[in-house]
């Protein structure tokens, strides 16, 4: 486990010391610092953790998170975020070529697994386009990339807002994403037999899958 | 106000930094001391802003360690270039702090009279 999610973990449990008030407030700016990009995760999880290890200890004191945060807890998290290191740029490569890679690793684990089921009650054709193939990794990464900004945006501008406003973010956001995913189907729709076909046994797919995943988890392991 | 605010920085990032050379602290602990010291206004939430400013200039460091009270916490220490910093922003304080509270002293008399 990364000592990252370690981190991530530990902040889970000891969120559950908070009383109801300071949990709010707590866990608005703990979003904040999480969805914004720019800063290096790993000190961005360890400024959370001396704050929830302060705000615990302020709270047995009879202090509330208004008194440690001030009046304005987004321009407290804003006054954090720049004085926090920005993300390195080995670690964003990394990362999202474990995500890339991972996904990649699904796709053909379960097309071999589910091949190999479905060849027990009829013949299967194994067969797959490679044009359809890449243009449908390109635009999930694509819409992926795009998705993931302008959703984390969405929420980040409602985070500290009332809650009624809040809802209204996560709908739009999710309206997003449906259209996000839509485009993907339409693509695939659309381009369903381009480019070279090649013709695979499901115990290849399958193993190509694997070693894409086993690739995607030291990828994610690296990338801090 | 940007004046005000880069002075108040510079102040701060000092006083941080005297007392983390003292001994090694963790957030909760240095924010009660500078309360104790006589500070109350740059105690609770702000020092944490300063604490990251001063780890990304190289003059403090954290480390994650078991506390008295049981878990582990991330203690502060002064750097050997945190040091240096310190010792110079020391010696300028000092040269203008007798001196420059005299004057301001005589600046809140003056504006009375008016």
């Amino acid at each position: 486990m990364r000592k990252t999610d370690e981190l991530i973990e530990e902040n889970n449990h000891k969120r559950e010391l908070l009383n109801v008030e300071n949990e709010k407030v707590y866990e608005d700016l703990l979003l904040y610092l999480r969805t914004d990009l720019r800063i290096d995760e790993h000190a961005g999880e360890e400024i959370l953790m001396d704050l929830l290890d302060h705000l615990v200890e302020a709270q047995e004191d009879g202090k509330s998170a208004k008194e440690l945060f001030g009046e304005s807890p987004q321009k407290y998290a804003d006054e954090l975020i720049e004085n926090l290191p920005s993300q390195k740029r080995r670690n964003v490569f990394l990362f999202s070529a474990s995500q890339v890679l991972g996904l990649t690793g699904w796709f053909a684990a379960s097309f071999g697994m589910i091949s190999l089921i479905v060849s027990f009650f009829r013949p299967v054709d194994n067969s797959i386009a490679l044009g359809s193939l890449l243009l449908m990794l390109l635009s999930v990464m694509l819409v992926a990339f795009v998705g993931v900004s302008v959703i984390f945006k969405i929420i980040r501008s409602s985070v500290f807002q009332a809650e009624k406003k809040k809802w209204q973010a996560y709908v739009k956001a999710g309206l997003y994403g449906a259209a996000a995913f839509a485009c993907v189907v339409l693509i695939a729709w659309l381009f369903q037999d381009f480019g070279p076909v090649i013709k695979l046994e499901w115990w290849l797919f399958l193993l190509i899958g694997l070693v894409f995943l086993a690739f995607s988890k030291l990828m994610y392991k690296w990338s801090e | 106000m940007a004046l005000r605010s880069q002075l108040l920085k510079g102040v701060l990032d000092a006083c941080v930094m005297a007392v983390v050379e003292e001994q090694p602290v963790y957030g909760y602990e240095l924010s009660q001391k500078l309360q104790a010291i006589g500070l109350p206004d740059i105690s609770d939430g702000t020092i944490y802003p300063v604490l990251l400013r001063l780890q990304k200039n190289g003059f403090i460091r954290g480390e994650m360690r078991p506390s008295a009270s049981g878990p582990n916490r991330k203690y502060y220490f002064l750097t050997d270039q945190g040091q240096a910093e310190l010792e110079q922003i020391a010696a300028e304080w000092l040269e203008i702090a007798k001196p420059v509270s005299q004057l301001l002293k005589r600046g809140g008399g003056y504006e009375k009279d008016r």
